[in-house]
Parts: C-alpha cells; sequence; structure tokens
C-alpha cells in the first residue's frame, strides 16, 4: 500500500512537471528548507524562503478575519508567470506556470 | 545558644592592642578618681576557654570612636542587659537574642564593644561549659531516679515603669503639684530678658556610620513581548492552537513573523513522511487540476458557455490573436453556420488503442464522466478499464479501474451517485464505488450461477416508483445481454435477479405457415432466446420499457409481464443497436440499427413516422439532444452526423468524418453545455462544441408538429 502510494505520488509529479508551461515545482517543509525542486539551488532557496513569508502572512490575514477559517490555496499570477502554493501545516507544495507559454 | 561563632582571637579586628594578651578590662573612674568600673559578674579565668567572638565583631572598624565614648556606651549596654533583678536565664536569653541578632546582621544602632560583650560571652560560654562537665556524671546514676520538680514563681520582672506625669485635683499631691507649676510658670515669665537662661549652642557628637555591602547573584531579566492576532486568542482559547495550549515566550527578540514560525515548529517532520502522505498526494492532485485549469481554460471557458476571455499579458505573436479575434468577432455578430468546434479530448497513455464501448455521465455531479474501454468482437480481447474523467482535470482519468473482461455498458446510479455499474463481455456485472479509492468492485456477479451467459449489452439504473414494498423502492439495475434475458438485480443478502423478459425468437407469420404442423411439432430450436442488444425505459412510466433485438424487431414490455410483449415493431431489418425515448416528448423514440437507417417511432404507430437512411453503413449509436426536441446525433462506423430536424428531414445538418484510420463507436450529449463526447476506437473521447444557432428554447412544438404531419 505505501509502495503504491510512494509510486503514486511520483507519477503525479512527473505529470505534473511535463505540463505545458510549468516551469518548477518546490517542495519546502515547515522550516522552509525545501525537500524536492526541479529547479536550481539559488532559486529554490529564494523561492523559499520568500514565499513562506508571504504564506505565513496571507494565513494570519485569512485567520484574523475569521478564527475559524484557514487558508487552503494561494495564487499569484503575474505578468510573466503564476506561481501556485498549497500550504499546509508540514509542507508548502509550489507549483510555477507559465500558461500562454 | 547555639548561634555563636567561634572566631579566633588573633583574626579580631577590635579596639584590643594586639601585644595585649590579657582580657581588655576598662576602667571607669569618676570625679574623684575612685574606680568604679563594674565588676563581671564572673571572671572566668582567660587562658581556660579562648574567647569567643561574634561575627559582629569581625565587621568593619568602628571608626572615631573614643575610648570615653565606648566606655559610656559599654556601660549603657550593659545596664541594660543586666536591667533589674536578673537571673541567669535571663542573661542566657538576653545575651543569646542579642548575639543572634548580631550574627546575622550589622547592627548600626548598637556599637558592640568586644570587651564587655565578650566577657559576657565568655562568661556565658564558661557557664555552659561547666554546666555540661556537671552533666556528664550524672547522666547514668541519675536516670532512673526519681527527680523532684519545684515550680516556683519567678519574681516579678518589672519592665517599664513610667511615672505619672498627671496627678489628681483630689489627691494629696494637688497642692504640691499646683505649686510648682505656679512656679515654673513664674519662671518661664522671668526667663525673656534673665541673665541665667541663655542661648547656648553645643555640639554633640555624630555617630559614626559604617557602610556594610552585600554581594548577592545578579537577577537576570528577561523581556518577553509578544503580538497577538485575533486567530492566535482563538486557537488558544479554543485549545486547537498548533503548539498546545501553553505557549513559552521566545527568548530573542526577532521580528513577529519569524515568532510564529518558530512557534510553530516543534519538530519538523521528515521528508519522506511529508512526501508520501495522504495529505500530499491530494494537494498534488488539486495543483495538477489547477496547472490544466491554467492551461485548458479558453476550452473549459467555452464548454461552460463563458465568454473566452483574452489574456493581457500572454506573449502570443499577434497573426494569431489577429485571428482569433476576427472569429470571436464572427460569432458574435454574423449568425454562423452550424458547425462543430472541437475543444480537447481525453486520453491518455492508459486508454491509447483500446476501443470506447460506452460512455456516461454522473448523475450527481454532470462534471464526472465514466468512460468503458473494451472491444465488442470475440477476437483482439485485452482485458477492460474504466476510467473516470473529470473536467478538472483533462489529461489523467481520476479514477482507474481495471476488470478481467471487456467492459461493453456503463451506468452511473441516479440515487447514490457514487455507484457505477459495469456490464463486461463475460457477462458479468460490477458495481463500483467511485468516491472511494478502492480498486475492487462493491459487488461481483461473476460468482453469481444465474449470471448472464453472453456479454452484456447494456445496464441501466431504473428507479421504482411503483413497488409493492417498501423496500422494493429505489432504484433496481436493469441489464440485457447477448443470452436473451433482461435481469433486474437486486442486493439483498447477495446478488439475486429476476428475470424481467426473455426474449423469444419470434417467427414472421409467413414461415410459420409454410412450415407443415409435422415439422412445427418436430421443430428443434437449438438456441430460443434471441440476443437482446439495447433497452430503454419509458422516462415517466418505469414499468414501460423498450427493447431491441438482433432480430430487428423493437418489443414493448412491461414489468408486470414477463411471458408476453406488449407490443412489437417489426421494421428494422438488421440488429437494433440503440434505443432511446425522447426526453422532450413522451411517446416518441428513436430507434438505429445496423440496416443503415435511423426510425422516429410514435409509441401508437406500428409504423416509424420517419426513416433516415442518409448514412450507408450501420449506424453504431443515436442519442437525442438534452437541450433541443428536434436535434439528435447519430454515430456510424465512419461519420458522425447532427441532425436537426427543424432544419431538414432529409439530411444532416452537420457531418463530421471520423480521423483516418480510426472507427467512431459512441456518442453522448452533455447536459449542461452545448457539448458532445465522441468516442472512438481509438482509445480517444473527443469533446466538440456544437453551434447549431438554435437559440434558446427546446423547439419542442416545432418537433411536435414535424410528429403530427407526419
Amino acid at each position: 500500500m505505501q509502495s503504491d502510494l510512494i509510486a503514486e505520488v511520483e507519477e503525479t509529479l512527473k505529470r505534473i512537471q511535463s505540463q505545458k508551461g510549468v516551469q518548477g515545482i518546490i517542495i519546502i517543509n515547515a522550516e522552509g528548507i525545501p525537500i524536492k525542486s526541479t529547479l536550481d539551488n539559488s532559486s529554490t532557496v529564494q523561492y523559499a524562503g520568500l514565499l513562506h513569508q508571504l504564506v505565513m502572512k496571507t494565513r494570519s490575514t485569512v485567520r484574523d478575519l475569521d478564527p475559524q477559517n484557514d487558508l487552503t490555496f494561494l495564487r499569484v499570477r503575474s505578468k510573466k508567470n503564476e506561481i501556485m502554493i498549497a500550504p499546509d501545516k508540514d509542507y508548502f507544495l509550489i507549483v510555477i506556470q507559465n500558461p500562454s507559454d | 545558644t547555639s548561634g555563636f561563632l567561634r572566631v579566633p582571637y588573633t583574626t579580631c579586628r577590635s579596639l584590643v592592642p594586639p601585644n595585649d594578651d590579657t582580657p581588655f578590662s576598662p576602667k571607669v573612674f569618676d570625679e574623684n578618681g575612685t574606680d568604679v568600673t563594674p565588676q563581671p559578674l564572673y571572671r572566668p579565668d582567660p587562658a581556660a576557654v579562648p574567647p569567643r567572638q561574634s561575627k559582629i565583631l569581625m565587621a568593619q572598624d568602628v571608626s572615631g570612636a573614643t575610648f570615653s565614648d565606648f566606655f559610656s556606651s559599654a556601660f549603657h549596654t550593659t545596664y541594660a542587659s543586666f536591667g533589674g533583678p536578673f537571673t541567669r536565664s535571663l542573661f542566657e536569653s538576653s545575651i543569646v537574642s542579642k548575639s543572634s541578632q548580631s550574627t546575622m546582621e550589622s547592627l548600626n544602632e548598637e556599637i558592640e564593644e568586644p570587651s564587655s560583650k565578650r566577657e559576657g560571652i565568655i562568661s556565658l560560654s564558661d557557664v555552659q561549659v561547666r554546666r555540661e562537665e556537671v552533666k556528664e556524671p550524672t547522666t547514668e546514676d541519675v536516670l532512673n531516679k526519681k527527680v523532684d520538680i519545684h515550680l516556683t514563681e519567678t519574681e516579678t520582672l518589672c519592665l517599664l515603669d513610667i511615672p505619672a506625669t498627671s496627678v489628681s485635683v483630689e489627691s494629696e499631691e494637688a497642692e504640691i503639684v499646683k505649686q510648682r507649676n505656679a512656679a515654673y510658670t513664674e519662671l518661664c515669665k522671668n526667663r525673656m530678658g534673665n541673665d541665667k537662661y541663655v542661648e547656648r549652642a553645643m555640639q554633640t557628637f555624630n555617630g559614626a556610620p559604617k557602610a556594610k555591602e552585600v554581594q548577592t547573584k545578579s537577577i537576570t531579566k528577561v523581556d518577553a513581548g509578544k503580538q497577538t492576532t485575533n486567530w492566535d486568542i482563538y486557537d488558544t482559547l479554543s485549545g486547537t492552537g498548533v503548539e498546545g495550549v501553553v505557549r513559552e515566550p521566545p527568548e530573542t527578540e526577532e521580528s513577529n513573523l519569524l515568532d510564529i514560525m518558530s512557534n510553530h515548529i516543534e519538530d519538523a517532520p521528515a521528508p519522506e513522511v511529508i512526501l508520501y502522505s495522504e495529505k500530499f498526494q491530494q494537494d498534488l492532485l488539486v495543483m495538477e487540476k489547477v496547472v490544466l485549469q491554467n492551461i485548458f481554460q479558453p476550452k473549459l471557458a467555452a464548454y461552460r458557455q463563458l465568454p473566452i476571455l483574452k489574456d493581457p499579458d500572454s506573449t502570443q505573436k499577434p497573426k494569431d490573436t489577429g485571428k482569433t479575434e476576427k472569429q470571436i468577432q464572427k460569432t458574435e455578430d454574423i449568425p454562423s453556420s452550424p458547425a462543430l468546434e472541437p475543444l480537447w479530448s481525453f486520453t491518455c497513455e492508459l486508454t491509447v488503442g483500446r476501443n470506447v464501448s460506452s460512455m456516461t455521465w454522473n448523475k450527481m455531479n454532470p462534471d464526472l464522466l465514466a468512460v468503458g474501454y473494451g472491444h465488442f468482437d470475440f477476437e483482439d480481447q485485452k482485458s477492460g478499464l474504466v476510467c473516470c474523467w473529470s473536467l478538472k482535470n483533462l489529461k489523467w482519468p481520476d479514477r482507474i479501474f481495471h476488470c478481467e473482461s471487456a467492459v461493453t455498458a456503463l451506468d452511473f446510479s441516479g440515487h447514490n451517485g457514487c455507484l457505477l455499474a459495469v456490464g463486461m463481455h463475460n457477462g458479468s456485472i460490477a458495481t463500483y464505488n467511485v468516491q472511494s479509492k478502492e480498486k475492487t468492485p462493491i459487488t461481483d456477479s461473476s460468482e453469481y450461477p444465474h449470471k448472464h451467459t453472453g456479454p452484456v449489452w447494456q445496464v441501466k439504473w431504473v428507479s421504482q416508483e411503483r413497488a409493492h414494498s417498501e423496500e422494493e423502492k429505489g432504484e433496481a439495475l436493469v441489464s440485457v445481454s447477448a443470452d436473451g434475458r433482461i435481469c433486474k438485480w437486486v442486493l439483498k443478502k447477495d446478488l439475486d435477479c429476476v428475470d424481467l423478459m426473455k426474449l423469444k425468437r419470434t417467427k414472421s407469420e409467413r414461415t410459420r405457415r409454410q412450415l407443415g404442423e409435422r415439422e412445427r411439432r418436430s421443430e428443434l430450436v437449438i438456441w430460443r432466446e434471441v440476443p437482446g442488444l439495447c433497452f430503454d425505459f419509458h422516462p415517466e412510466d418505469s414499468n414501460i420499457y423498450l427493447t431491441g433485438t438482433e432480430e430487428g424487431f423493437i418489443h414493448k414490455c412491461s414489468c408486470s409481464y414477463n411471458e408476453q410483449y406488449l407490443e412489437t415493431y417489426k421494421e428494422h431489418k438488421g440488429p437494433v443497436y440503440q434505443i432511446t425515448w425522447s426526453p422532450f416528448s413522451p411517446d416518441v423514440f428513436l430507434s438505429c440499427s445496423s440496416d443503415w437507417t435511423i426510425q422516429l417511432w410514435r409509441q401508437d404507430l406500428l409504423e416509424p413516422v420517419l426513416v433516415f437512411t442518409s448514412p450507408c453503413m450501420a449506424v453504431f449509436d443515436v442519442a437525442w439532444s438534452p437541450k433541443w426536441a428536434t436535434v439528435f446525433g447519430v454515430v456510424t462506423e465512419k461519420r458522425l452526423e447532427i441532425w436537426d430536424l427543424g432544419a431538414s428531414i432529409l439530411d444532416p445538418t452537420i457531418v463530421q468524418d471520423a480521423r483516418p484510420g480510426v472507427k467512431l463507436t459512441s456518442l453522448q450529449f452533455a447536459s449542461e453545455s452545448d457539448c458532445i463526447l465522441l468516442g472512438d476506437s481509438d482509445g480517444q473521447v473527443g469533446v466538440y462544441q456544437l453551434n447549431l444557432n438554435l437559440g434558446e428554447g427546446t423547439q419542442i412544438k416545432m418537433h411536435c408538429s414535424i410528429l403530427l404531419f407526419n
């Protein structure tokens, strides 16, 4: 069962990576340390550090407005690409995509 | 008496001159020169007992004290000590109290002089020693002896005696006092200018201050600050905070965000644990959908009939954008000719090469599509596959079920949106729960003795409104198969089926007359049942259903009678592949067969109302449009045709050819959109948008008029 799950996770990651316009996938743990990344090290560290703070601030905002609410997904659309972040208690999943590529 | 501290004599920093061995004995002389030195009560042998000093004597020197001062203070203190008639106990206690105080703290108000104190202490210690000496010989002897205890009253101790300053008027002394008072007032009056009374100043001696230092351990102070937020308070109150209810203040001063960060981290789990957790997988799937949504946004917008917005930041070449703009303008301004616009196709590496045999939409969630893959004919049998595709993920199915044999029929349950019934080529029927992650079916009829012996060509969930008992109400699964039986499956304890109808061969009248009596009797029919290929329940009356057979007959049957048909429609010359009631008018149905025709029937007429013979090959599938009453779609091996009866009853409105090398197999209309789905033999399900320019109405009036005129 566990090996099934592992295989599925790996497969899904590969699929996402192969979609059109996806520039990179980064997974960081709760401390902000990248676990897995398809980008080079310096970019990864930069993204990890900056996005960690952003997510914390966003989560704080959402919960301040209504403490029973919580942040589930964050998308930042910019001119050149879109950064999609799925935050969780233990990790952040970040995908950078340029859909009009 | 244990409060004494022994200090060697040599370390004493007192006023005792170092070269003097004898204990320091001050002498007090009065004005006549007589020696009025107060004698101590007890003068011990100085050599016997080492002098003891209290800790206080270790203190800093009393500077600036003169001998006379010293004596006077000594005198005073000793007098204070020995005030009143005293007993040994009093002496002891007073010394004890004083010295115990003195061992602990510095006394600035009492000037301790070494001599009297020392003598007192020495005397006491001597007394102590003596007492101890006395004790020793008596302990053993005297223990058992009777001891007489005398309780006596001590003499009255006068602790305070302040004589009264006022006298009663009637007392004896009143007169004297009054006289004295009068004399005093006289004196005061005279005092003013009198030479006897002169103001004079005197300087008194100032007490010598003594500084005392104490060193303690430094008291560590910690500054704790915290900025709290609304949700912080909520979390703590409800006890669901990430780090529990008790929170330690941060040690250092950091920014607030980092505070939150550091508080949230207790033990970051290992990377593998994170990567392979369920939650992560779910997040990954959501992310995939989001990414795909970005890519396919224009197509999905077209599907949902939303206006397609151009991305303002897109870096497409101007030539392309020019084209699309023109196209958009065209559709807005000029009504274009009916066309099929391809949007996308559901396909993935798993499905490539497989034949799409059936498709069905989920009744609860119209975004979910189940597609069954399996070959129709016996050769080239691979194992079957069922994929549940979602509109949110166009590149990979949400659920994949592998079946042992080719899938030939599918249907989602209407009551319970998660149940999917699958009919297979080997005759077995399985039901899957789409919601769970289980890959195995909930029920499987392959073990059942009365299962179908031929491929199951159609399954449908039928809601039973007219039921005999309460428990039968709900939904039943009805299936038709090549062994000529239409069965209703019920799940009680096990899967149980009830034959609704056995499809018997009906010979035509002519051939029956030709055969003689004898031949009829001896006629051995090897296979009395005729394979049923399709069926459809009446949309309003769930008791009536139509079924098409391989003979080319369409039988109208009822659930109440399982021996006889209500009606038989004989027109088709070949096997009837699909029958479907019109969703708009309750008496009309369409049938298609391999005799190259599609026929439109009315329930009460035994002859078809309209016959469409456009396609020159077998018609595999026909479906009514759920939106327009006059539109239906037809699939032949090489073509897709969209017929609009309002436009023309002789020719199809739209004709789309299949891709080269690919055969089309099945058709499905989308209920909430203008799109149709087309399945082919290469495992692709293409989604096309139908632009018929028919407007919003259902065209039902047109539909009825067509039927009436014919």
